[in-house]
């Protein structure tokens, strides 16, 4: 329905105002990248002039070089996509499932399942903190992947149900009445049917759940206590010091922390609006 | 159902994809293991190698848990933390030490959870009653016993902020002085004097403002901005702590700028009853050792190791790093910079010393509370009367 409606929009507003907005937005959406970037080759004793953005007297690669050796950043990077590439896929699995299972299916407690799932949207994470970390330690699973899987899947869980289910309701009954009538097995409906008419909100939860988890750091910060498992954000904190820090090297290593997430923002947008486009045609 | 077996394999495969995926991500980095950082923190495989080796006790293996508030491993404090770490494993192979760092908030924070389940066994800690009255309530420290510090040649009165009822349960690493640097050379070329009084520091500050070397903004600035207005002479004075003394060392500061940083105290106020060397001064952040520590004697141990006068003293002093609670005299090599001097004569010449800040003295729903009230009243959105009436009931 939206896509409908901003495409008549779209019909009556001149070109070149469109596009005068669309490139101011661009650029204060794309100015903090080149900003960072510009800032990561600088030195630190260059920031903090007058201008908005700096000059770099030398083009200060060493402060990347920095990054990688001295910033552990392979390590944490290995980790940190890892861990969100499984929270993603769990994500995307068990919302999809229980989106069906609450929306689909009939059953006694199927709403409020649904409602309980999410109510989870409205707990804070620094609420469930400390009590999470008791539970951890009590288990001995601080310091363990599972410490940072578990509550980073449960805590993207109740935005992609609340996704899912939404997308869901699009999709006409019929066709999965149509599925049954040819034989096909619930998982078959819920994998080969209903799962390839999800993709633009796969992509969306995918992405959401991403870029949420990959610069989280007060949980990662709280359940782990080893270099095994820390991820990127724990890269900047190698040049944090008590009373002053590294900052050009901070840059770089932020620079190259955004990077894969807008790799991936890249990538994935590509779909949503294939999907949207899609989802046009169809309703 | 055959279906359901072919979607099953697929999620297997995916499953299996990912963790050889991830296999080689490991591989491809053991290289990055190679940096002192995770050495410290990796396998005890160094510490196996000399085992028999009569260093401590009764050569039994031993990993210390150090959980401290300084990341930066390879600058200022935390290099010098480290560089203790690594020579006392060094000379006691048995010991293994690893190390936690997080920044300030995420380490109290951190600090919180390790609290509920038993804390490493070394932690960093803040001798202010705003941090450690709730740390002492739950009984995690350890004490220590004091006559044990007679001749380590802590400054005297620096260790009360770690007592409690009498008792000893942590030791200070810095004396902090609270001064205004300023740049000398711009004193100079613009006629400024140093001030005496606060009404002259006043006045000066009006004519600073007006010459355009002034911040725009008290409360819209954080302290690494203030910092660098300052080093980058955008700022004529810079009222910060003597921790920053290392500024004077600092190579990526213009020589210009850098020889010619100075300070001074707190002027007096006029008609006041204080005394221009009266200076607003404490020892701030230090060390305790963990109560359910299982090895709290060779803790205590590595503790009172640190503190041994040639090494955080005497390192922290090589390194610029600010002074430390304990006498750093027999150190002193004749090149500190003027500015080191120039604290260290302001500590020697002091008649009295303030201790604790105020807003460190309180439970920390105090210190949250004074310090924005404190900031309301110094940007002029408070009247005085309001700020006294606002902390009169903080204080309850």
């Amino acid at each position: 329905m939206e896509q409908i409606g901003t495409k008549k929009k779209k019909k009556k507003m001149s070109r070149p105002v469109l596009y005068v907005i669309l490139i101011i937005v661009a650029i204060i959406q794309i100015f903090p990248l080149v900003w960072l970037l510009d800032f990561s080759l600088a030195s630190s004793s260059e920031m903090f002039t007058n201008g908005l953005l700096i000059l770099p007297k030398k083009i200060q690669w060493g402060n990347y070089v920095k990054a990688f050796v001295d910033g552990n950043f392979l390590w944490y990077l290995k980790n940190s996509i890892l861990i969100n590439g499984l929270a993603v896929l769990l994500v995307i699995i068990v919302s999809i499932m229980s989106a069906f299972a609450c929306r689909r299916m009939r059953w006694k407690l199927s709403t409020f399942v649904k409602t309980l799932l999410l109510m989870g949207l409205m707990i804070p994470i620094h609420a469930t903190l400390l009590p999470n970390y008791k539970i951890y330690s009590q288990l001995g699973m601080t310091d363990t992947i599972w410490a940072l899987l578990i509550p980073y899947v449960a805590f993207s869980l109740p935005q992609g149900l609340f996704l899912m289910t939404s997308f869901m309701e699009s999709i006409p009954v019929e066709l999965e009445e149509a599925a049954v009538m040819d034989g096909c097995g619930i998982y078959r409906i819920l994998f080969q049917i209903i799962t390839p008419m999800l993709k633009s909100s796969i992509a969306t939860v995918a992405i959401m759940t991403f870029l949420n988890n990959w610069n989280e750091f007060m949980m990662a910060s709280t359940y782990l206590s080893s270099d095994k498992w820390k991820t990127l954000p724990f890269s900047v904190l190698e040049f944090t010091g008590e009373y002053s820090s590294n900052y050009a090297v901070q840059f770089a290593v932020m620079a190259l922390t955004a990077a894969p997430a807008v790799i991936v923002y890249i990538l994935l947008n590509k779909h949503i609006t294939k999907g949207v486009a899609m989802g046009a045609v169809k309703g | 159902m055959k279906y359901e077996e072919k979607i099953v394999s697929v999620l297997l495969t995916a499953a299996m994809a990912t963790t050889m995926l991830a296999g080689c991500g490991g591989n491809s980095n053991t290289k990055s293991d190679a940096n002192a950082n995770s050495d410290a923190a990796e396998g005890s495989t160094t510490a196996d190698a000399g085992s028999s080796d009569a260093g401590s006790s009764d050569g039994e293996e031993i990993t210390l848990k150090v959980f401290s508030n300084l990341p930066d491993r390879k600058n200022g404090q935390g290099l010098v933390e480290q560089t203790i770490i690594q020579e006392y494993m060094n000379e006691n192979p048995n010991v293994k030490i690893e190390v936690e760092a997080l920044d300030e908030e995420a380490y109290k924070t951190k600090f919180k959870a390790y609290s509920m389940e038993g804390l490493p066994d070394i932690v960093s800690i803040w001798g202010q009653p705003a941090f450690l009255d709730e740390v002492l309530d739950a009984g995690v420290l350890a004490e220590l016993n004091e006559d044990d510090y007679a001749d380590y040649g802590f400054v005297s009165g620096s260790l009360e902020g770690f007592k409690k009822d009498g008792k000893l349960y942590g030791l200070p690493r810095n004396t902090d002085v609270a001064g205004f640097y300023y740049n000398q050379k711009m004193f100079e070329d613009n006629g400024w004097k140093v001030p005496t009084t606060s009404d002259e520091l006043l006045e000066l500050a009006g004519t600073i403002q007006n010459a355009g070397l002034f911040q725009n903004g008290y409360d819209s600035l954080d302290y690494a901005t203030a910092q660098n207005l300052f080093i980058n002479g955008q700022a004529a004075m810079y009222y910060m702590g003597s921790w920053d003394a290392s500024m004077a060392l600092n190579e990526d500061i213009e020589q210009d700028i850098r020889m010619n940083i100075r300070v001074f105290t707190m002027p007096v106020v006029d008609g006041g009853k204080g005394t221009a060397t009266d200076i607003a001064a404490w020892n701030g952040g230090g060390y305790g050792v963990s109560e359910s520590s299982e090895h709290k004697d060779e803790a205590i141990k590595f503790l009172n190791y640190m503190y041994q006068p040639d090494k955080l003293s005497k390192y922290g002093w090589q390194n610029g790093v600010g002074m430390s609670a304990q006498d750093q005299t027999a150190y002193m090599t004749g090149d500190e910079t003027e500015l080191q001097m120039q604290f260290v004569d302001a500590v020697n010449n002091a008649t009295s010393v303030s201790g604790t800040p105020i807003n460190d003295c309180g439970p920390s729903a105090f210190k949250t509370s004074i310090e924005s009230e404190i900031q309301s009243v110094s940007n002029g959105s408070m009247s005085v009367d309001d700020f006294l009436a606002a902390i009169g009931s903080a204080c309850q």
